[in-house]
């Protein structure tokens, strides 16, 4: 079953190739629907850091989608004088920046608590930020934030925008991907199998978390930072959205749970039955997520990867009984 | 006693609301030894282990590993120092497999130079696990579980084992081979401290014996000497007057 | 001082209504663990009901209130027994997710029935009021205030006395052992799931009569009962008494003397904050004695 590294190069060469001919080769709407879909795969993987690897599955995540998205309008705006080369740095910076202290402090208290109990309080940290940004003039969540243009003058703002995500996505697939293979991903595993067992072998538990969590929230942070960029003007209600907080797990548990995949593939189904199939029926939208949901539940509870695994296992119990 | 011992209790108690669940016991290993605790039930065995790898705090007392004190130290921290303990009720991470468990247990364990791959394989090999290797932990059989959970604690390098009644519930031929894997992991240089309820086992593979009774101390030595303790006959079978 | 005390008690009587619209939800989390993320669309079923039939039976909505408790009985039973059953033994994501997914698509359907707008139901004494030592009472609100004390009432009294009650806490505190006892815990949990959508139908009456409610309002009511619980405590009548009466006054409160756009803020922060101090509510979980 092992393939070697230099297939394994070439397929993910190859993979990467394909999806950044996109733009080249897709019509304009379904640029745009290739854009959502990378954008929510990124989230998704930075999602799966936390709620995939170390099973403290948040419902609040969006928390750090706005938080970055109004941290970096609000300081680009400021620096309106700068080039728009320097501005997306910037605002990069700013949003990262912001989520990483804002994550850091939530953290101590937040990860005491397990289960849905966390689930629910980053529901409640969510809210609170939203309403915030929403109430307190500074942040001007009521009224909107404009974006200034970033994209060259020589590329179609869409295709810039879908190269932008890809790029971003691959950074958070790599970082992804080397944490599951790194001693800290073995340590974030144990901790969601048996967390007390985990500390009895050694693992630094409550620093390991914290990781985990401040990693996540970033990763989501310098996502919602282009995200905004690419709506050009955003609202609170255009950031901190319900329908993302809930999607980033729906993400995990359609494509596989914990796996690295996982969220990847469940956020291009997801996206592109919603966007593509489901976009027709408009009256009926609400409706097919919520049976998508329940068929999902009930249906396949190990995702897309689940299924692929145990068909996998029973054909090589099929070939072994040979 | 001739080597410096690997763990010294000193005057340690434990109270739950008033109950004395550990009074005042003092008592020092010497490395390389196979020590057993014994008492009835209730006697406050659990509870010592859970106090000396910090799951709980001692009302008073010290604990000292290698000289060092580690009371009220985090769970965590003395892993790193190279205590570990194996469950009673195994308590493997059930969805991956045996080998990736154990590899947890010796990617992380006592801190220093390590060479992962060859230390899971290790443990594994001292528990007699090697041909379940890539087998998922929730298709274990109880017996081959407590395996797993002493080949996790020898795979952090521990100097000191704690294992919490390895051999209940097994049968004969899943004993022996236990107490197998306990005489190979004293002769691979490991401290082992056992609580077992099984007195055939305890008899046979025992260096050294403690009983406990209500929290104390009430006999220490080998086995020899402390089968024909009359304060350890009373513990179990009660004394006359009192019954 | 008496814009103090008016607050206070409109807050009061703000409370004892979400305390009703919260019982069940808490019900549910206390006794099997799920997290009910379509309580709020069963509390709206019991707002569309009454409306319905107080409009072509024409009588007062109290009134319809028997009926539509005994419809959302039956459609909480089977709703349990068939969907949420199948989610129990699994992680306690799955059943969050299968209630929310139910939740998305009852929405979508009371949407088409009722169509997206505001909907009231008046009652002939709807713009009464009257004054008990200074303090002004709507006497809708005073009347929906009685029928949710009385409603809760009612259910503690089932759960300590009537042997339904008894089966619900026999299981929740030992499910194994109720189990090798003779007690069909499927069942059990069904009828529990039914009592709790029961409460919640009743309590989307008296919401209806005192505020206008439309199909968008249900996670509103989801998140207030998760709210009410995690302030007062898991599975009791009395500790969602406790927080939903929190709630109200805070929530009064606030919008007096912070700004009107704040309930939502301090809302959120008391729940992350309790959450952190104290994770199973002021007055704990009543079902974990022996836990």
């Amino acid at each position: 079953m092992k393939r070697s590294p230099l297939s394994i190069a070439l397929l993910a060469a190859i993979c990467i190739a394909v999806l950044a001919a996109g733009p080249f080769l897709l019509p304009p709407f379904y640029v745009r629907v290739g854009q959502l879909m990378l954008y929510s795969a990124g989230l998704g993987l930075a999602w799966s850091i936390l709620g995939g690897f170390a099973g403290y599955a948040s419902f609040g995540h969006a928390a750090f989608i706005g938080v970055g998205a109004f941290t970096a309008g609000l300081v680009e705006n400021s620096a309106a004088g700068l080039g728009p080369l320097w501005l997306l740095p910037l605002g990069l910076i700013a949003g990262g920046g912001a989520c990483a202290v804002l994550s850091a402090v939530v953290a101590y208290p937040i990860l005491r608590l397990r289960g849905t109990f966390f689930a629910i309080a980053m529901l409640g940290v969510s809210h609170v930020c939203a309403e915030l940004t929403n109430n307190v003039d500074f942040f001007q969540g009521s009224l909107g934030l404009n974006f200034p243009p970033i994209a060259p003058a020589s590329a179609d703002p869409a295709d810039f925008f879908y190269w932008l995500y890809l790029a971003a996505g691959l950074v958070v697939l790599f970082i992804a991907w080397w944490i599951r293979h790194s001693r800290f991903g073995a340590g974030l595993l144990s901790i969601r199998e048996d967390e007390d067992t985990a500390r009895m072998l050694g693992v630094p538990t409550e620093r390991y978390k914290r990781l985990a969590f401040v990693t996540s929230a970033v990763l989501t942070g310098l996502l919602g930072v282009i995200y905004a960029h690419s709506l050009g003007y955003i609202t609170t209600d255009s950031v901190y959205r319900d329908d993302t907080n809930l999607s980033l797990i729906v993400y995990s548990l359609l494509g596989g749970m914990g796996t690295l995949f996982g969220p990847v593939i469940g956020a291009f189904l997801l996206v592109f039955v919603t966007q593509v199939i489901l976009a027709r029926l408009l009256d009926f939208h609400l409706f097919a997520t919520g049976l998508l949901l329940v068929l999902l539940v009930l249906a396949a509870p190990g995702g897309v990867v689940g299924v692929v695994r145990s068909l996998r296992r029973r054909r090589d119990k099929l070939a072994g009984a040979e | 006693m001739s080597a410096p011992a690997i763990l010294q209790v000193e005057h340690l108690s434990k109270s739950f609301r008033g109950l004395k669940a550990i009074a005042d016991v003092s008592f020092a290993i010497a490395p390389g030894s196979i020590t057993s605790i014994i008492g009835p039930n209730g006697a406050g065995k659990s509870t010592l282990f859970n106090l000396i790898t910090g799951y709980l705090a001692p009302t008073a007392g010290t604990v000292r590993f290698n000289g060092r004190p580690i009371t009220g130290m985090a769970t965590n921290r003395i892993a790193e120092l190279g205590i570990a303990r194996a469950f009673q009720i195994a308590r493997p991470f059930r969805d991956i497999s045996v080998r990736e468990n154990v590899r947890i247990g010796a990617l992380f364990g006592k801190k220093g130079l390590r060479d992962v791959e060859a230390t899971t394989e290790r443990g594994m090999k001292l528990a007699s696990l090697a041909h379940l290797a890539d087998r998922r932990a929730s298709a274990l059989t109880v017996g081959q579980l407590r395996h797993l959970e002493v080949a996790r604690a020898i795979a952090t390098r521990a100097d000191l084992l704690l294992a919490d009644e390895p051999c209940a519930g097994l049968n004969p031929t899943e004993t022996a081979a236990m107490i197998d894997v306990l005489r190979q992991i004293r002769s691979s240089g490991v401290t082992v401290l056992l609580v077992e309820h099984d007195m055939p086992s305890v008899m046979e593979v025992s260096d050294r014996l403690l009983v406990l009774d209500a929290g104390m101390l009430i006999a220490d030595g080998s086995p020899h000497e402390v089968a024909k303790d009359a304060k350890v006959i009373a513990a179990y079978l009660g004394t006359p007057e009192a019954s | 001082m008496s814009l103090v005390l008016q607050t206070v008690a409109d807050g009061l009587v703000l409370g004892g209504i979400y305390a009703l619209a919260a019982v069940g939800f808490s019900l549910i989390f206390g006794v099997m663990h799920v997290i009910n993320l379509s309580h709020g669309v069963l509390v709206l079923i019991g707002a569309y009901l009454a409306l319905v039939l107080s409009n072509s039976l024409g009588v007062d909505p109290l009134l319809v209130l028997p009926l539509v408790m005994i419809v959302l009985f039956g459609m909480g039973y089977c709703y349990q027994r068939f969907l949420i059953q199948r989610t129990i033994s699994g992680p306690p994501l799955a059943s969050m997710l299968l209630t929310f997914g139910i939740a998305l698509m009852l929405q979508n359907a009371m949407i088409w029935v009722f169509s997206p707008d505001m909907k009231n139901i008046t009652p002939s004494y709807a713009f009464d009021s009257f004054k008990i030592a200074g303090l002004t009472f709507d006497a809708v609100r005073v009347s929906a205030l009685a029928a949710s004390l009385v409603l809760l009432s009612c259910l503690a009294l089932l759960l300590k006395f009537s042997h339904l009650g008894r089966l619900i806490r026999a299981t929740a505190q030992q499910t194994l052992a109720a189990q090798l006892c003779g007690v069909n815990v499927r069942h059990v949990y069904a009828l529990t799931f039914a009592v709790s959508a029961a409460f919640a139908g009743a309590a989307g009456i008296v919401i209806g009569v005192i505020l206008p409610f439309s199909p968008a309002d249900e996670s509103l009511w989801t998140l207030n009962a998760f709210v009410v619980v995690v302030l007062g405590g898991v599975g009791s009548p009395a500790g969602a008494l406790l927080g939903g009466l929190l709630l109200g006054v805070v929530n009064t409160l606030t919008a007096q003397y912070v700004g009107p756009s704040f309930p939502n803020v301090t809302m959120f922060l008391m729940l992350v904050l309790l959450l952190l101090v104290r994770p199973h509510g002021l007055l704990g979980n009543a079902f974990s004695a022996s836990r």
